[in-house]
């Protein structure tokens, strides 16, 4: 049982973190809390389906296809959800325009692709085991991109620019950098990392357009509970999340088992409202 | 030219008149007007998609014919997309506006639900093949026809299987959250006690929770000699037979239709775990022990055929439903008019009409006419043409 618990929580929660890493590279760049970062995983894993088993494809150039997807979204979400209401970040309008573009996409893939779920690739052809790529695959992707990030954020110009608009945007723009580029690249880099999640959690979630309402869910949990734009946060949130809700699976079974994870959220945003690992904001006044 | 009033007057009158004189030479030529309510898109339009074929090559048999009487069919269809409230928009937009004789559909339960009460306060006959047992009551709904099983039949064909023919008296009973889902365990459960079975597990688990292995292992460990699975969603079904196939465990599951559907298959890791899973379905559209089909099924199968209407993506009993219910509707419009109370009337009296989907009866206090004998269990993996093998242990018919 406790092998079955680790095995499975904890490739959902690398799932779930990848999504809460995906709100935080578009909220970092924009102050955008982006509802179509469930939708990016969705898209990820019904595309790496659609070209590699539909369409005869190889695996990896599938693989490269579905992420370019996945870019491309995230570059049209800024477009078209984010861009137009930046200038009203106070009144909240990118909450109606990103979960209207999810919805338009989500319902798009229903018509397109199928309203049921469908197969998703083996990758690799290896006999399945106990602790089976649908397992480790989400795992890898997770560790890629924390690793990537660190990599980029830390080593690379353009993450130092990444940074930069992330902190102080005006500040950012006055030394000039070009904000709005560095905006779609975020955005496009986020659509990247969803639609690694879904390609990498495609044989645990299928190709399936209802995906995107759960991980859209569900991969909020972590970043609520991680902190705002905290990366390591979501990872560590996402990874508990994905254990706990395993272990309640187990233990208590059905329906329960997601009332004891949401009864544990709403239990530690009382306690923690900036999230486990988020700091407390300071207001002027 | 000007015209006095009293001209004018005649002329409404002679209007008037002459139209009232040529309504009944207009009326009988008129198209009997079906409004039909299937789900072609959306979650629930795997069904609505196979029922449509059979609808089409109903309606397109009867107006090559001649239609009824000289009157053609005229199918006014609006897709409800699988959402109760278009459904509900569809119905009153084809009643009131296109003012249709008579309305096929919805044909999933959810949209009936919304719709069967709201045709009930409007004189147009219904008929509709939703499971759920409550849409067809002849005293609240008395225009209102199931030519489909109720849940109770379902369910009752398939815990008379385990019980009876798999001697199996330990059973886990399972669905998903929705709505038919926990429906369906509150029904059978107490249906299978009585049958002297014992349910040593039963419980509702959230459709899209990627890892069943937990509840499997509590049916295991309960003793469970069947799993009894009620839902219409393929991943989660899929997901409990690749979970018994991965345990090595040797149970059968018995249940809902959609454990034979290709949407299923498609989702197994290996094709052999889709033995030892008996789904509902039909026995005059399911292969017999001598692997054929009932001739008058057969004879359809070949219709279909030449009209080159696919079967391997769909099940032949949504075709054969959805061929039959129009020609139920042409044999009543014939043999008694189209006005609703004697297309009612006729139903009320209809005692065994030879569909390829079943023999249909009603009596004016029972308006659920699919018959119990022809509801059975058949093999999953036997799936060819849309049709399967009847599950073992079943005689000949």
């Amino acid at each position: 049982m406790v092998e079955s618990i680790v095995s499975s929580g904890v490739a959902i929660g690398c799932i779930y973190a990848l999504i809460g890493i995906t709100y935080n590279v578009m909220f970092s760049a924009s102050r955008v809390f982006s509802f179509t970062a469930g939708t990016l995983g969705m898209v990820g894993g019904v595309l790496g389906s659609l070209f590699i088993l539909r369409t005869g494809m190889p695996i990896a150039l599938g693989f490269v296809l579905a992420l370019a997807g996945g870019a491309l979204l995230g570059v049209v979400t800024e477009i078209v959800a984010v861009r137009p209401v930046l200038k009203s970040l106070d009144q909240h309008l990118y909450v109606l325009s990103t979960l209207a573009l999810a919805l338009i996409v989500q319902q798009y893939t229903a018509i397109e692709w199928s309203t049921e779920p469908q197969p998703f690739p083996r990758i690799f052809d290896i006999v399945r085991g106990g602790f089976d790529q649908q397992y480790w695959l989400p795992m890898l992707a997770c560790a890629v991109v924390i690793v990537g990030l660190e990599l980029l954020y830390r080593h690379t110009l353009v993450g130092h620019a990444f940074l930069a608009i992330a902190e102080d945007n005006y500040a950012a723009r006055a030394l000039g950098l070009p904000e709005r580029s560095l905006r779609v690249a975020s955005y496009a880099l986020a659509g990247v990392i969803g639609a690694l999640a879904g390609f990498a959690g495609g044989q645990l979630l299928l190709a399936f357009f209802a995906n995107a309402p759960l991980l859209t869910f569900y991969g909020f949990v972590p970043v609520a509970l991680g902190g705002m734009g905290n990366n390591r946060g979501a990872v560590v949130a996402g990874l508990i999340l994905g254990l706990f809700q395993q272990s309640a699976n187990f233990l208590v079974g059905g329906i329960f088992a997601s009332v004891a994870v949401f009864t544990v959220f709403i239990i530690v945003l009382l306690a923690f409202p900036e999230g486990l690992a988020g700091a407390s904001v300071q207001r002027r006044v | 030219m000007s015209m006095t009033r009293r001209q004018a007057l005649k002329s409404a009158s002679a209007v008037v008149l002459a139209s009232t004189v040529a309504k009944p030479a207009i009326a009988a030529r008129d198209p009997i007007l079906i409004g039909y309510l299937p789900a072609l898109t959306g979650p629930s339009s795997s069904t609505g998609i196979g029922i449509n074929r059979g609808v089409q090559m109903a309606v397109q048999e009867i107006n090559a014919a001649g239609g009824i009487d000289g009157r053609q069919i005229e199918l006014i269809s609006r897709d409800t997309q699988s959402d109760p409230t278009k459904a509900v928009n569809g119905a009153a937009e084809l009643t009131r506006g296109q003012k249709v004789n008579v309305v096929f559909g919805p044909i999933n339960s959810g949209e009936a639900l919304a719709v069967v009460p709201m045709l009930a306060r409007i004189n147009v006959p219904q008929l509709h093949p939703c499971w759920v047992d409550a849409l067809a009551d002849a005293k609240k709904y008395p225009l209102c026809f199931r030519n489909g099983p109720t849940n109770q039949q379902i369910g009752g064909a398939a815990n008379r299987y385990v019980v009876e023919v798999l001697k199996r008296k330990k059973v886990a009973v399972i669905s998903d959250t929705t709505g038919y889902g926990t429906a369906s365990v509150i029904a059978y459960v107490p249906m299978l006690k009585t049958m002297g079975a014992e349910v040593v597990y039963q419980g509702n688990v959230d459709a899209s929770n990627p890892d069943v292995k937990p509840e499997m292992l509590r049916m295991q460990a309960a003793g469970a000699e069947a799993i009894m699975p009620w839902s219409v969603n393929a991943g989660f079904l899929s997901r409990l037979i690749n979970t018994r196939g991965q345990m090595g465990w040797d149970v059968p599951i018995v249940g809902q239709t959609t454990l034979g559907s290709g949407q299923t298959k498609a989702l197994l890791d290996k094709p052999e775990y889709w033995a030892k899973v008996y789904p509902n379905n039909f026995r005059p559209v399911c292969y017999g022990a001598n692997g054929s089909l009932p001739d008058r099924t057969k004879a359809f199968v070949d219709r279909l055929r030449i009209a080159k209407i696919d079967m391997n993506d769909t099940l032949l009993w949504w075709i054969a439903l959805g061929y039959d219910t129009p020609m139920l509707i042409a044999e009543a419009v014939k043999s008694s008019g189209s006005e609703p109370e004697k297309i009612v009337a006729y139903w009320n009296k209809l005692k065994g009409f030879p569909g390829v989907y079943g023999d249909i009866s009603f009596t004016p206090d029972e308006h659920n006419g699919y018959p119990d004998k022809q509801i059975v269990m058949v093999e999953a993996n036997s799936l060819k043409d849309g049709a399967f093998n009847l599950a073992p242990g079943y005689g000949a018919a």
